[in-house]
């Protein structure tokens, strides 16, 4: 064996043993949802017996349909409202040198660190206060909220980089800053506009603590909250629970599969 | 209050800002709270914990409330224990409360009350039909403060343990008179096959420990002697010494000694406790009378129930037994007082309480048409008749106590099951925790 | 401002590379407008309550009390004295530390071996190894729960079968090593974000570079050292602080898997919060414990916009 097939090896080895690794509990738990109760149990390694989809049927039954219809939905509106948001503020701090747009940047970058649960009470009483409970719209908010500290730090790296040549046509043509920013910019940030898109889609599509306080009425509430639920309505039928899980799971991982390729090279700007 | 007033000055600012993306909730037709139509239709709101059969429950009565009170709606929503008892406080203290909740008797609600957060209802539930006159004053007063009404009593929920009738009968077992034949039981099913658990335990949300070392406490001591501990009211030099104390704990150990427990209950969760019961792994668990319509529900009913026996030389004969009274409160910001209470007030009336007992197999604070059931099971019908004739009732520690010595109790159920801390360290963390308690409340 | 690096310009002066025929006013109207939804947002949903929060830490009060009692700074005093904090504290940081050994460093490993070495292959284990990022913490908890239980749970079978004997008190159970169960399930899901994440970087370097280290001789394990390594130091640092700021806010996994138990073994400062705000009552010592969380966390946000700076 040459040095450099050794090498192969050892690197096929190391990547394939955590693949192995993260793929084990995932396909235990698509095995899971088939399996009985009885089988889970007694034989936690083996085979189902009989591969029928009644598990998925109970868990579809408890309303994960809804579950997923209101988390795309949340997801989707924050996620726009983000990017919208994050772009145009991280824009205006890219392109000057003030010190209180400095400070300001500062400022955002600041709320990146505030933990959630930290301020969940006060939080709370805001969006009560202003009437806001059980509203899908309500949870979009705060979510947008706490996705704008770092998606404007990620815009501002990439509006660092971009050739300003494009602006300054379009500012000679009489376009306003604003119109700039729509026209010209956001239109040309593809790479930026996806990687914070993926980023906070994974975010506000697992957040669990915001939408349990926020979001109790069953027609609104999202599929964290959702499987919790699962697990009190089934107690312990794990199938059922399991079925849940997956029918929670594979449409955002399918968006990845099917996004990871572009996802992946916007990604490149953060590091700058 | 200062708190509040200044959440009152940043309330424009929000309402502002949530204003604008409120229109674009409302183009994109996502749900709008509903405004109730304040004079003729009336939208009760109701939370309450997830519990198999109960909304059913609700659906069906709220369709009879109907015939009644046409105007009224139902809005009833559940979560899942311990999310519940987050969401319950959080949504009191908002702007927009559910007008009927679930809660359990004891410290919980009496703090609820305390905080101004319930309304005190003793008016409305005396009207006659109400619910504060049909019931019996016993169960009355677990929602009464200083003689004040402050939620109707739905059901109690109580201990037991279940046994695997065939597995007895096979292994020609019997039901133990007293704690060291509880031990000798479980010496024995260990002789039959040592791979066997006798007595699963759940304790991973802590809860299923502090149910036991509750009754441990009132077997060893009596319950007159723990009154002036749990309410914080013995002396200083007193409080959490008695000897007891430390006693009880230490047959926790004797169980877990006698194999009694399998070897990771801090790891196990209830309901995989209760799987290896009801799939028949294990011949017997300390559950619920809630556990009776899980395990129907799974399709086990061969079983039968017996009382946590008597400790051997303890204050208690063992005719006594942990009843957890649960009900339902109204909220003091509810803005239709008289149809919430004219609501739970059905729910508590004797039809009601009977479906109530045959949907969810719970014990209903009026048992006056019990014994009329069609459906209910022998071991139904067994619970009702053993809880019907308890001498003592009493509540669980963690509703009963202060919130943070219900947390070192809690806590030290975890830690002796662990063996990281002797009966007497227990004791002595729990005792400085009763004693910070006390000087807050001064 | 500590950041030298800044050239100071008047705060009047209009933005540079802005149009010279427009008056400055509307210069600095249109970047209010652009700044404003930004800035609103996170002040209401995010300043607002973080200053009620720091404002709640000088009160004795409950979440459902009315009542605000000054308390001065009693509650800090009591972090002090607090033995469960230090247990808390010390979690966190055997989470931030193991995350930025694991996850950045077998991160770091996988990105290198997948971007030079299985280039052909790389799809696919990326998107294995990225999968469980996109799963909700309440769903990893619900699924390690089953496999990590002590009594029919997967992996015990599995060790069983080969003979050994897995730890008597549970993985979850024993306080002694529940903590490093937890860092582990939290390496099983975030791993992949790091891994994709310095992929993205590694990707950004010129072949130019490798090539021309190859023709000195380095090649392998030399060239990662000599070119990857110091190539992608940026975007190793922006990692790192991901995680560590990802490490001090951890809160859904611990919620989700152990609420802190066995007796607060594994509690970390985020669930140590909701336990006082919400099981224990006491918001005001809760919200001096949120202060410091939240201290620790903006001091390293802050560090992480130098290093971002510097770049």
């Amino acid at each position: 064996m040459t040095h450099f097939s050794r090498a192969k090896v050892f690197m096929y080895g190391f990547v394939s043993l955590w693949s192995l690794f993260v793929m084990l509990p995932l396909l235990w738990m698509v095995l899971a949802s088939f399996k009985t109760k009885r089988e889970l149990f007694m034989d936690p390694l083996g085979l189902p017996g009989k591969w029928t989809f009644g598990a998925f049927e109970r868990a579809w039954g408890v309303g994960m349909g809804g579950f997923l219809l209101n988390s795309a939905i949340v997801t989707a509106a924050s996620v726009a409202l983000i990017v919208v948001v994050s772009g145009m503020a991280a824009y205006v701090l890219a392109r000057s040198d003030s010190r209180w747009l400095r400070l300001i940047y500062l400022l955002i970058v600041a709320g990146f660190a505030v933990p959630v649960q930290a301020v969940l009470v006060p939080l709370y009483q805001m969006i009560s206060a202003a009437g806001m409970l059980n509203s899908l719209g309500a949870i979009v908010l705060p979510y947008a909220a706490y996705g704008v500290p770092f998606t404007t730090v990620l815009f501002y790296a990439f509006f660092l980089d971009f050739p300003r040549e494009l602006e300054e046509a379009a500012r000679l043509d009489g376009c306003s800053r604003i119109r700039t920013f729509f026209s010209v910019i956001l239109p040309l940030s593809g790479p930026a506009v996806a990687s914070a898109a993926i980023f906070q889609a994974v975010f506000i599509w697992n957040e669990f603590v915001l939408a349990l306080l926020m979001l109790n009425n069953p027609s609104t509430k999202t599929l964290p909250v959702g499987i919790i639920a699962l697990g009190g309505e089934f107690t312990s039928d794990w199938p059922a629970i399991m079925a849940g899980l997956c029918i929670a799971i594979l449409p955002i991982l399918l968006i990845f599969v099917l996004a990871q390729k572009y996802f992946v090279r916007s990604l490149a700007g953060l590091g700058k | 209050m200062k708190g509040y007033s200044t959440k009152g000055r940043t309330g424009p600012l929000t309402r502002h800002v949530i204003g604008a993306a409120f229109g674009l909730a409302v183009a994109l037709g996502v749900g709008i709270p509903q405004v109730a139509n304040a004079q003729e239709d009336v939208t009760i709101r109701m939370w309450a914990l997830t519990n198999p059969n109960y909304p059913e429950f609700i659906a069906q009565a709220a369709e009879a409330f109907k015939t009644t009170h046409p105007n009224v709606t139902i809005d009833f929503q559940e979560t899942p224990n311990e999310a519940y008892k987050t969401a319950i406080q959080v949504a009191l203290v908002g702007s927009d409360p559910p007008d009927v909740f679930f809660n359990w008797a004891g410290e919980d609600s009496v703090r609820l009350v305390r905080d101004g957060l319930v309304l005190d209802i003793s008016d409305l539930a005396k009207k006659p039909g109400q619910f504060g006159t049909a019931l019996a004053q016993s169960w009355l007063d677990t929602f009464s403060v200083d003689g004040r009404i402050y939620g109707a009593p739905t059901d109690a929920v109580t201990k037991y343990f279940y046994y695997d009738n065939a597995f007895f009968t096979e292994n020609k077992l019997s039901v133990p008179k007293t704690f060291n034949e509880l031990l000798g039981l479980c010496t024995a099913i260990r002789a039959i096959d040592p791979d066997i658990v006798p007595i699963p335990l759940g304790n991973s949300e802590r809860w299923k420990m502090n149910h036991y070392i509750t009754i441990l406490n009132e077997r060893v001591m009596g319950n007159d002697v723990l009154r002036a501990d749990y309410s914080l009211k013995a002396p200083d030099d007193q409080l959490f010494t008695n000897a007891g104390y430390v006693a009880a704990w230490g047959k926790v150990l004797e169980l877990q000694k006698a194999g009694c427990f399998q070897d990771a209950p801090n790891a196990t969760s209830p309901e995989v406790s209760r799987t290896m019961f009801s799939s028949q792994i294990s011949p017997m668990i300390f559950c619920g009378s809630w556990c009776m319509s899980i395990f129907d529900g799974e399709g086990y009913t061969d079983y039968s129930l017996f009382r946590f026996p008597p400790v051997d030389g303890g204050a208690s004969d063992g005719d006594s037994n942990m009843v957890v009274p649960q009900g339902l409160q109204v909220a003091a910001a509810t803005k239709h007082p008289t149809e919430a209470v004219e609501w739970i007030s059905f729910l508590t009336s004797p039809e009601q309480s009977a479906k109530f007992a045959e949907m969810r197999g719970a014990l209903p604070s009026d048992p006056s048409m019990l014994s009329g059931l069609q459906n209910a099971t022998a071991q139904f019908k067994w619970v009702a008749a053993d809880m019907a004739s308890l001498a003592v009732q009493y509540n669980v520690i963690d509703v009963e106590v202060e919130a943070s010595v219900a947390n070192a109790y809690l806590d030290a159920g975890v830690e002796i099951l662990n063996g990281t801390m002797t009966p007497e360290q227990a004791m002595a963390s729990i005792r400085t925790a009763a004693l910070a308690a006390k000087a807050k409340m001064k | 401002m500590p950041d030298a690096t800044v050239t100071p310009a008047p705060a009047i002066t209009k933005p540079a590379k802005i149009s010279v025929n427009r008056p400055q006013y509307s210069a600095r109207l249109s970047a209010a407008i652009l700044l404003a939804p930004a800035l609103g947002l996170c002040a209401v949903f995010i300043f607002i309550p973080a200053i009620l929060a720091i404002a709640g830490s000088f009160f004795t009060f409950g979440i459902t009390s009315r009542a605000w009692e000054p308390a001065g700074v009693s509650n800090y005093a009591r972090i002090l004295a607090d033995p469960i904090f230090w247990t808390a504290l010390r979690n966190n940081l055997i989470i931030v530390v193991g995350s930025v050994v694991f996850q950045v460093g077998i991160g770091t490993i996988l990105a290198a071996i997948l971007d030079r070495g299985l280039p052909r292959a790389s799809t696919v284990f990326r998107t294995i190894i990225f999968a469980p990022m996109v799963v909700s913490a309440v769903a990893v908890a619900l699924i390690w729960q089953v496999i990590l239980d002590p009594n029919v749970g997967a992996l015990n079978a599995i060790i069983k079968s080969v003979g050994l004997t897995p730890p008597q008190l549970g993985w979850l159970g024993d306080p002694t090593i529940s903590i490093w169960v937890v860092l582990m399930i939290a390496c099983w899901q975030y791993t992949g974000f790091m891994m994709v994440l310095i992929l993205a970087g590694l990707q950004g370097i010129p072949k130019e570079l490798y090539e021309a280290a190859s023709l000195d001789g380095a090649r392998g394990l030399k060239a990662f050292r000599h070119i990857t390594l110091p190539s992608i130091r940026n975007v190793l640092i922006v990692a790192m602080l991901i995680t560590t700021i990802g490490g001090f806010k951890v809160f859904d996994l611990i919620y989700a898997t152990t609420q802190g138990g066995p007796a607060n073994a594994t509690q970390v400062l985020g669930t140590y919060i909701y336990l006082q705000a919400f099981n224990l009552g006491n918001m005001g010592y809760a919200n001096a414990i949120s202060v410091v969380l939240l201290t620790i966390a903006v001091m390293l946000g802050w560090l992480q916009l130098k290093s971002s700076r510097r770049a």
